[in-house]
């Protein structure tokens, strides 16, 4: 072999998570040729035939897992508060502009994969245009281009509106045709103006419809549910993700639904619960709380705050323990969530009964299945794609030493978290 | 009030003064300086909370003033015409890189000659919703051209003395900052680089409406017809300046030169984008060609294989170059008010390496001190901008430069920016080697 053209990377860690096992591994050699992984052995077994020329890098006080993979973003968001309706007034290009500085700072964050569930318009095909011609950096993205709303239903603002199975079923093919990876679908309203959070969005023939088309060409189907009744229309049609996953009656009555539950268990369903913004709400409440001038109105607030997050958060152990799959997904840079703050979503996981491990695996190899690009990434394998991340601290008992990224790896090159441009 | 910041240095070159001042300091303010000078004279102002930046040995000087970009540009040899091609949303976040390494390599201050649609108004919003950075932007919408004219596909294509004006006031009401026209063809594939393209009376419909606001006007000229039709309808700056004629030749008329001076026009003549395409021949590279070469080539590319195409490229680059060369050593001979604006990312010139203009005026006859002035005090003169910025005096923008080595010595360590304020805020730069990644280096011969 040519010296000159090996690319060989020699990388010795102390600690292996490999985003599969729910062991640790210690004292680790993984072996990267160009973009993948080719070899993981002990490191005193290592044994690299003389001549060869490689890159040795010692990491042998530090942590290694796959690059994270967050199942759900939205990279068009700004994380500053403002709503999805302020959001979609924004021009076009101005998004973009937008779009192109959160893939960085989640890229530098140490997230290599991102799920987006929601642009305007044509923005999030352009965006891959741009990380393809090399314009910016960007984790993997998975896209779902604008997702489909019922007029005037939740995140309608981004550009497609549809209505009969005719309409859902053409517009299932024009993303397919501009380059979609997945299709995002609101099967009931959200936090959008003119929509209606407890009631169901779409009907059934036209779920059906929209999952049958996608499954057609290969791409699978991720619903925003915000009520039990659209999670049963939803895995009725064969959603592969249901979001949010909100158990609430259309009278708006807290109610977990094991008929539901059921359902999810029967077709294999992910979960993806995003925690994290209703941590962030409680979190905002107490810290205004401990700044004083917490008025009666605002104590109500922080009560019904709180009560919601706390059902949420018992809703998902329910899950959890029931065997659900659950894949991590920040929802930023949605409302206040900013981008590059994924570990809060993950500590969320952790905050709802899973272990450390658990919650890794939701964030590596569960966020890969459920994007349908396991086959590649979210995990440390042979034959994987070479997409780490480096921690100074473990986070196994600890799941906060997420936050103590050294390095991030992705198609094994170092990303320059220093990069400015 | 902000935190008043000092920055001091062995040398500051002040643009105000023809003489480097030793020991030099500029006290600044809520974006704006309040004194510059001798640091001894003036240590009385600096506020005792004031935040001091001691450069030691280095230099001082304004943060540069580029008169002529292209923020939609690759400066990776794709013509013009495929720029075109590219989404407008692509171009914007592209724009919006390119601003970034413009303000990292020490422009502060920049001329955009023509981007898409409204790309450049959108960076420009994104600026203003604090999504992005960019240095002080001044903005021509997209340029006014004739029906498959020079930049046509940038959005901007009118006939008649009342498109030209309808267009003009359109561009004001998006909030355009002066009027770029392409008097010529260029490198556009359906343009004719050799001939004028508007009429005269066109070109006054929007000269007349842009002295009704008080604006400037740029006009694109390779023909040298273009360029006198261009200073008879009061246009400001002549961008290119080739002394070309309908048959081809460049030939340099002292006439026009004088008719230049006479008008008070500036003259942009952008001689590096033609090296950058020399360079990048010599690399072995096979830019795509422009309408300009491809209206010479045409004969010699037919029947020839590509060593020969090649070869004659290199000839034609060489030989382009050579003449630019001249033509502006002439022009500043004559008096010609000559300033620095690179035409990056044009054709093979990428942003972040304006310097690389200044040099050739600089090895056209300017002194390194005259050089240092066309990308400082005279750009922002030629801009209109120089109660704001240019020079280093009280009241002007904080926009600083500071360098490693000394420009007067040898103008190319002009490149050697190690820190830059932009409106008083020092700006973080990211990693070296980030920074070095946009660097154009000449081939190793």
């Amino acid at each position: 072999m040519d010296n000159k053209e090996s690319n060989m990377l020699v990388i010795q860690v102390g600690e292996l998570i490999d985003g599969i096992s729910n062991d640790t591994k210690k004292n680790i050699s993984i072996i990267i040729n160009g973009n993948s992984i080719v070899d993981i052995k002990p490191t005193g077994e290592l044994a690299i035939p003389t001549g060869l020329d490689y890159k040795l890098i010692d990491y042998s006080d530090k942590t290694i897992l796959p690059g994270l993979i967050d199942s759900h973003v939205h990279l068009t968001g700004i994380g500053d508060g403002r709503s999805g309706d302020q959001l979609a007034q924004l021009p076009d290009e101005v998004l973009s502009i937008n779009m192109a500085n959160n893939a960085k700072k989640h890229l530098h964050s140490g997230v290599t994969t991102v799920r987006d569930c929601g642009a305007k318009n044509d923005t999030a095909f352009h965006l891959r245009t741009a990380a393809q011609m090399g314009i910016i950096e960007s984790p993997r993205l998975v896209l779902s281009g604008r997702p489909l709303a019922i007029i005037g239903g939740h995140l309608s603002y981004f550009g497609e509106q549809i209505t009969g199975t005719n309409e859902c079923r053409a517009a299932v093919r024009y993303l397919i045709k501009q380059g979609a990876d997945f299709i995002k679908v609101t099967a009931s309203g959200g936090s959008t103006n003119t929509s209606f959070p407890l009631k169901p969005s779409f009907s059934q023939e036209e779920l059906n419809v929209i999952v049958e088309e996608a499954h057609k060409f290969g791409k699978h189907v991720a619903a925003h549910c915000h009520n039990s009744e659209s999670m049963v229309r939803s895995l009725k049609a064969g959603v592969d993700t249901i979001i949010h996953g909100v158990f609430k009656e259309s009278d708006g009555t807290n109610k977990y639904r094991e008929d539901v539950v059921e359902l999810m268990l029967k077709n294999n369903t992910f979960v993806n619960p995003t925690l994290a913004p209703g941590m962030m709400r409680v979190k905002i409440m107490e810290n205004k709380k401990n700044e004083g001038n917490f008025s009666e109105s605002n104590q109500e607030e922080m009560d019904k705050v709180l009560f919601e997050h706390e059902y949420r958060m018992e809703c998902f152990n329910k899950m959890y323990e029931a065997g659900i799959s659950m894949s991590a997904g920040s929802d930023s840079a949605w409302g206040a969530y900013e981008m590059g703050n994924f570990f809060l979503d993950i500590e969320g996981h952790v905050a709802g009964g899973q272990s450390p491990m658990e919650a890794i695996k939701s964030a590596t190899s569960v966020a890969s299945q459920s994007c349908w690009i396991d086959d590649s990434i979210g995990s440390i394998e042979i034959g994987k794609l070479a997409d780490m991340i480096v921690l100074d601290e473990s986070p196994v008992n600890q799941i906060e030493n997420l936050r103590t990224i050294s390095e991030v790896i992705k198609d094994g090159e170092f990303v320059d978290r220093n990069n400015l441009l | 009030m902000s935190e008043q910041k000092v920055v001091k240095s062995k040398w500051l070159l002040d643009m105000v003064s023809d003489k480097p001042i030793e020991d030099g300091a500029v006290i600044f303010q809520d974006g704006k300086i309040k004194l510059s000078g001798h640091y001894e004279k003036i240590k009385g102002k600096i506020h005792p909370d004031a935040k001091v930046y001691d450069y030691k040995d280095k230099i001082i000087i304004p943060g540069m003033v580029d008169c002529h970009t292209h923020h939609n540009g690759f400066g990776d040899g794709r013509s013009g015409d495929d720029v075109g091609l590219i989404p407008d949303d692509v171009l914007t976040i592209q724009s919006a890189r390119n601003a970034k390494t413009s303000l990292y390599s020490g422009v502060t201050t920049i001329r955009e000659n023509g981007p898409k649609n409204m790309t450049m108004m959108r960076l420009r919003d994104a600026v203003n919703s604090g999504l992005a950075i960019a240095p002080r932007m001044v903005l021509c919408g997209r340029p006014i051209s004739i029906i498959g004219g020079h930049m046509g596909y940038f959005g901007g294509e009118v006939t008649g003395e009342d498109e030209s004006l309808a267009l003009a006031r359109q561009l004001i009401k998006e909030g355009v900052d002066y009027f770029k026209i392409t008097a010529t063809g260029g490198s556009t594939a359906t343009s004719f680089p050799l001939r004028p393209s508007f009429s005269k009376s066109e070109l006054f419909a929007v000269t007349n409406e842009a002295k009704n606001y008080d604006m400037l006007t740029a006009t694109h000229c390779l023909s040298a017809e273009g360029t006198d039709y261009s200073l008879d309808a009061g246009v400001d700056m002549i961008i290119h300046c080739n002394f070309d004629h309908a048959n081809g030749e460049s030939i340099f008329d002292p006439k026009l030169a004088d008719k230049i001076i006479e008008k008070g026009a500036y003259v942009n003549p952008t001689i590096h984008v033609g090296r950058a395409r020399l360079w990048s021949l010599m690399e072995g590279n096979d830019p795509a060609l422009g309408g300009f070469e491809n209206k010479r080539m045409g004969s010699v590319s037919i029947n020839k294989d590509r060593k020969n195409i090649l070869d004659a490229r290199l000839d034609m680059a060489k030989l382009g170059l050579e003449t630019k060369l001249d033509h502006c050593r002439k022009m500043i001979d004559m008096g010609v008010k000559v300033i620095t604006g690179s035409d990056s990312s044009w054709g093979d010139y990428p942003l972040g390496n304006t310097v690389h203009e200044t040099e050739l005026l600089v090895e056209a006859g300017y002194s390194n001190l005259e050089g240092l002035k066309s990308v400082t005090i005279n750009a922002a003169k030629a801009l209109g901008l120089d109660h704001e910025v240019g020079s280093l005096e009280s009241g002007k923008s904080a926009d600083i430069a500071i360098l490693d080595k000394n420009p007067l010595d040898d103008i190319k360590n002009l490149n050697s920016v190690s820190e830059v304020f932009f409106m008083g805020n020092c700006i973080n730069r990211g990693s070296e080697e980030s920074n070095n990644s946009y660097i154009q280096k000449s081939p190793k011969v």
